[in-house]
This record gives structure tokens, C-alpha cells and sequence, in this order.
């Protein structure tokens, strides 16, 4: 997948107010493998519709999304998964880890499908995060902040074109933010990926080729 | 790490997340219902298998499309000396009806006989007068090699009612302490009929070929019959007093007219047994539905209770989707369930169905029947098993699908 193309799109909850002064939203848009953008927005701008839009698990819109230049809307879910697991690595803005299970586990269940990365890749990416010492804690006793940090490694645990974070610094405190940041730079360029980052403010410290104001 | 270890990895994870919210009451009610209904429904197939050769005996002489008939005898008739035989033309009438294909007559002995048998060691006889009775050997299923008589070498090939065989053995030999005898024995106890008649007194062997448990009489080759009444009887001609008439229903309107009007009676023993068979079709019947019926509610109460499952754990199913994984894999963990459990349930059903046919063939086998085949009630376990184990999945992977997408 080498771009994803939004064409005169706008969330059904949208439709019928005035015309927004948004950059996204009833424009066209392309995002583009190797690229990093950033999409501020503040909240309530649809911002997370966009990414659940792109990794199509909603479909309650108007306009057109296309990967390549296919429209979305008529992928089946056997390719949604393959996008899901080679194309799109995702990190949803409420991180949808399962409490019941420990960090590591957490992310296994990721990279048993994948087969991206090995044990000791993601134990030295926990130990850069700081939580390499709540490898076996159930996701439930952690922090926000440490939950952030294992859904981040988790996210990374793929083969991708495209990696799109929904918020993915919000918990996070500077020194975090720019090891984040890093690693999902270095982790993008290893694979040729473009980023897609949305924030309300607290940006992660990505070097941005274009910005969109949602 | 290897795949087939992430395999495994993702498969422990996923049942370690999935099995959440099982209820173990719920699936054991289920099994239960299901392991009741499933036997009822084996086990009454099974029981019909079984029982139904009793019926539909092998050796019978009379298949289910065979009657046999005798004029209705009254008091009146037995003192006026009314006769109870078919005159020609009443046959030729009966042959002419269109329910009927054909008609055989029965012939009996025109001389005195007496048959003599040994039983018990101590060399006691039982000597008794008889009869005997012949209808064409084309009314006879029997298709036993013996079944010919040789003037040459006369001996006499019998085919005798169990209900004489029962008689003996649980009236006669209970109450004069003899030993009861089995068919195999009778069958090779050397029996001598000694005739009659014409000036002569003549014993020959006889033996015993086979038991009938519908025609409630002797039965000799049509060809004896004729060749000892040339030799010892009369050798007056006698119309017969029973028919045998092969008829192309023997449930017709018309026909059941017919015998009425003309005071024609049929064989108790044929009604009985199609009454008998009726009822044992009805009740079996009844059973099976039965069965169904609360295999069926199994069936729901598994359906409510995956769906319920499925509901709680709806955002850790959908959150598995989003991670990658197909709706195939995420419903393998419950159909994986769905399909032990079931596998179990048939198992335990056919274990306890066969415990219980090896309880009641004891009983069955004193009637003299080795039962049926118990394939048949396999192959229903197997088919209703299947049909439920499909119905489980197909309502688990739309369930599954139906979370694709996120309402809004």
C-alpha cells in the first residue's frame, strides 16, 4: 500500500452543518508511504472517526477513503485483516489492551500473528520505555502512562505501510514523548513507512513533511 | 520464536481471554438436556431396530401382505352341522376380487395320528394325538432344503408354532418338572408319527425344520399331505376350512367389506400383531419426538448461552479484530468448545444406549430375537450430533461477524 486517498469525506454526524474550515473533511487528501503527517484537531473534531475510518472498523460517513486507489468500502474482511496485520499498524487513542492479560502477553497476542518481532526485540523496546520490569504484571495494575508505553510496543510489532497513532503521547511526560518518538521514526524508516500522528495538543516530537488542521 | 510456536502462543492467549464469562452451570445444563434428549432418540431407534424383528420374523410363514381366513364358527353351526369349509365357488369368488393376487387352501389329514417324542434322560416319552395342516409351498417363506418329502424315504419335515414350543416349556414341563427345552433341542429330538387309517398302522421319523410365531399350527409339504392322505385316509375329497390369500394390501376398505359381508373372519393372531406393531410404532414414535424435542431445547439452551457469552465478551472480541485477527480464528476458541462438548455428549449418549440394550436384549432374546443392528442408531446419533455441532457454528460466526463493524 503506497497512499491513502480521502476524497470529499465527512463523518455521517457531520452532515448538514456548515461547511468546516477543516484541512481533512470535504477536501481531498493524500497521505503517502515514507511521509510523516500530523493532524491537530481539538476534541470533537473527529478526530478518532478519522482513524477508525482508515482502519476500517466504522464506516459511517460520506465520501471516499481508498488505499491505492481502491475504495475501502468494498475490501472484504479477509483483506481488512491483511491490513490490518502487514499494512496499518494501529494505536487506538484508548489503547484496547486486555486487562486480564500481562504486558508481554499484551503484545504477544500481536506478534503471534505477525511474527514480526522477537522476545528479546520487544523486552529491549520495554526496557527503553522504562516498564521492561513490568514485563509479567497484568495490564490492569498498570499506570496510564505504562499502558501507553506497551500498547506503543505492541503497535510496533508489525510489518507496515503506514503507522497510525490516535493521541499516543497524551499520558506521557517529555522524556518518554521523545523515546516514543524515536522509535516509531526508526521503526517507520526500517520499514519505508509513512506516519499518521493526531494529537490535541501534547504532539509527539515526530519530524512532521505536513500538517492538517482537522 | 518459531510460527508454530506463535501459533500456539496466540491459541493459549485467545482461550485464556475467550473462556472468560463461560459459564460452567450453563454448559452443564447444557450437555445434560442435550445428553437426554440425544439417548431418548438413539435409544427408542435402537429399541425399534431391536424389538421389530419380532415382527417381521425371518422364518415366518406368512409375510405382511399374506391373510389367512376362516368362516366365523357359531354355536348354531357346530350343532346343526352347518359346515365351515369353502365351497369352490366362494374360493373362485374370493380369487375373482381385485385385492386379490392369490389364494392357497389348507389342507389337514384325513387319518388318525399320533406322534410320539423322547424327553429327559430317563428315556420318558410323551405320546399325543395331532394333526396336520399343508398349504402350497409357494405361501412359504421357508426356504429350508428339507422342506420335501421323498416317498422313497419317507420322513416328515415339520414346521411347527412357537406359541406349541412356549406351551410345553412354561405349562407342561414347569408343572410336571421336565426340562425346558430350547428350539435347537426340539429341532434335534427324533420325533416318530405313527398313521392310522386304511387298514394300516404305519410310524415313520419326523423332524422338526423351523418355528413359526404367526400361523398357529403344524405345517407338513403339501406333497406329504397328499401322498398320506391317498395312503391312510378315506379318500374323500375335502374342502378346506382355511385360505391363505395373498392380497395387494391388507389394509383395504374394500376388502375389509368383503370378509364381513360374507362372514369371513381373519386370523386373530395377523390383527393382533398388526395392532401390536401399530402401537409399537406409535409409541416409538412418540418417544423419538420426545427426544427431539428436548434435543432441540438443548440446542437453544447452548445457542442462549453462546450468545451470551458472546455479548459480554463483545469489546474483547472486537478489540481482538482490530488486532488482526479473523473472525475465523476468534471463533475457532468457541467452536473448539461447542465441538468437544458435543463430541462428548455423542459419545456418552451411544455409551449409554448401548449399556442399556445390553439390559433389555436379555429379555428381548427370551422372545427369540437376536435384535438388530445397531448401525441404524449410530448413524441418527452421529446425524443429529452434526446437525446441531453445524447450527452451534453457524450461529457462533455470524454472531462473530456481526461485530466487524462498530456502531458509531
Amino acid at each position: 500500500m503506497n497512499i491513502i486517498t480521502l476524497h470529499d469525506t465527512l463523518p455521517a454526524v457531520f452532515a448538514g452543518r456548515q461547511p468546516t474550515h477543516s484541512e481533512i473533511w470535504q477536501r481531498d487528501v493524500t497521505f503517502e508511504k515514507g511521509k510523516n503527517y500530523l493532524v491537530s484537531a481539538e476534541s470533537g473534531t473527529g478526530k478518532s472517526s478519522l482513524c477508525s475510518y482508515i482502519y476500517g472498523y466504522r464506516n459511517d460517513y460520506s465520501g471516499t477513503f481508498a488505499f491505492d486507489g481502491k475504495d475501502i468500502k468494498t475490501l472484504t474482511i479477509e483483506q481488512w485483516c491483511s491490513v490490518r496485520t502487514h499494512h496499518i499498524a494501529y494505536l487506538a487513542q484508548d489503547m484496547k489492551l486486555f486487562p486480564e492479560l500481562t504486558a508481554l502477553e499484551n503484545i504477544m497476542l500481536k506478534n503471534s500473528i505477525t511474527h514480526h518481532k522477537t522476545v528479546q526485540e520487544i523486552v529491549e523496546m520495554m526496557r527503553r520505555l522504562g516498564i521492561d520490569n513490568k514485563l509479567d504484571t497484568p495490564v490492569s495494575k498498570l499506570s496510564i502512562g505504562q499502558q501507553q508505553r506497551v500498547a506503543i510496543v505492541r503497535t510496533l510489532c508489525q510489518p507496515c505501510d503506514f503507522i497510525v497513532l490516535d493521541e499516543p503521547v497524551s499520558h506521557l511526560d517529555d522524556v518518554n514523548n521523545l523515546i516514543v518518538a524515536q522509535m516509531v521514526m526508526q521503526e517507520a524508516k526500517r520499514q519505508g513507512a509513512g506516519i499518521i500522528s493526531t494529537s490535541v495538543g501534547n504532539n509527539v516530537k515526530i519530524s512532521v513533511d505536513k500538517e492538517f488542521k482537522l | 520464536m518459531s510460527k508454530k510456536n506463535n501459533d500456539n502462543t496466540s491459541k493459549s492467549l485467545l482461550w485464556k481471554l475467550l473462556r472468560k464469562h463461560i459459564s460452567a452451570s450453563q454448559l452443564v445444563g447444557f450437555s445434560l438436556a442435550s445428553l437426554i434428549g440425544l439417548t431418548i432418540v438413539i435409544l427408542a431407534v435402537q429399541f425399534h431396530q431391536d424389538v421389530k424383528p419380532v415382527f417381521d420374523d425371518e422364518e415366518s410363514f406368512i409375510r405382511k401382505d399374506y391373510l389367512i381366513v376362516t368362516r366365523k364358527v357359531s354355536t348354531a353351526k357346530t350343532f346343526l352341522g352347518g359346515s365351515n369349509e369353502f365351497k369352490p365357488q366362494a374360493i373362485a369368488e374370493i380369487e375373482a376380487q381385485p385385492w386379490c393376487r392369490k389364494v392357497g387352501k389348507f389342507s389337514s389329514n384325513d387319518y388318525s395320528l399320533y406322534a410320539t417324542m423322547s424327553v429327559g434322560s430317563m428315556g420318558q416319552s410323551m405320546e399325543t394325538m395331532m394333526f396336520f395342516e399343508a398349504i402350497p409351498t409357494e405361501f412359504i417363506d421357508v426356504t429350508d432344503r428339507d422342506w420335501k418329502f421323498d416317498p422313497e424315504h419317507p420322513e416328515v419335515p415339520v414346521i411347527m408354532s412357537r406359541d406349541y414350543l412356549s406351551l410345553y416349556n412354561f405349562g407342561f414341563a414347569a408343572s410336571q418338572g421336565l426340562p425346558q427345552v430350547s428350539e435347537g433341542i426340539v429341532s434335534s429330538v427324533p420325533l416318530l408319527f405313527t398313521f392310522r387309517g386304511n387298514g394300516r398302522s404305519e410310524t415313520l421319523k419326523g423332524r422338526i425344520v423351523g418355528f413359526s410365531n404367526r400361523l398357529n399350527t403344524i405345517v407338513v409339504p403339501e406333497e406329504f399331505m397328499k401322498w398320506s392322505n391317498e395312503r391312510y385316509g378315506s379318500g374323500v375329497e375335502r374342502d378346506p376350512s382355511r385360505l391363505i390369500i395373498e392380497v395387494n394390501s391388507p389394509g383395504d376398505v374394500k376388502m375389509q367389506r368383503f370378509l364381513d359381508d360374507h362372514g369371513y373372519q381373519v386370523a386373530g393372531d395377523k390383527l393382533q400383531q398388526g395392532k401390536a406393531h401399530y402401537f409399537l410404532n406409535l409409541v416409538v414414535t412418540i418417544v423419538i419426538i420426545v427426544g427431539i424435542i428436548i434435543s432441540l431445547l438443548s440446542f437453544f439452551v447452548l445457542m442462549l448461552s453462546i450468545f451470551l457469552l458472546l455479548q459480554k465478551n463483545t469489546k474483547k472480541l472486537q478489540d481482538l479484530l482490530l488486532l488482526g485477527y479473523s473472525p475465523a480464528q476468534v471463533s475457532k476458541t468457541y467452536i473448539n468448545m461447542v465441538a468437544a462438548i458435543n463430541a462428548a455428549v455423542l459419545v456418552v449418549a451411544v455409551i449409554i444406549m448401548l449399556v442399556s440394550r445390553a439390559s433389555y436384549m436379555s429379555m428381548l432374546k427370551s422372545l427369540g430375537t437376536d435384535g438388530g443392528n445397531i448401525i441404524i442408531a449410530l448413524i441418527v446419533a452421529v446425524i443429529i450430533m452434526a446437525l446441531i455441532t453445524a447450527g452451534n457454528i453457524i450461529a457462533i460466526k455470524r454472531k462473530i461477524n456481526s461485530l466487524w463493524i462498530h456502531s458509531s
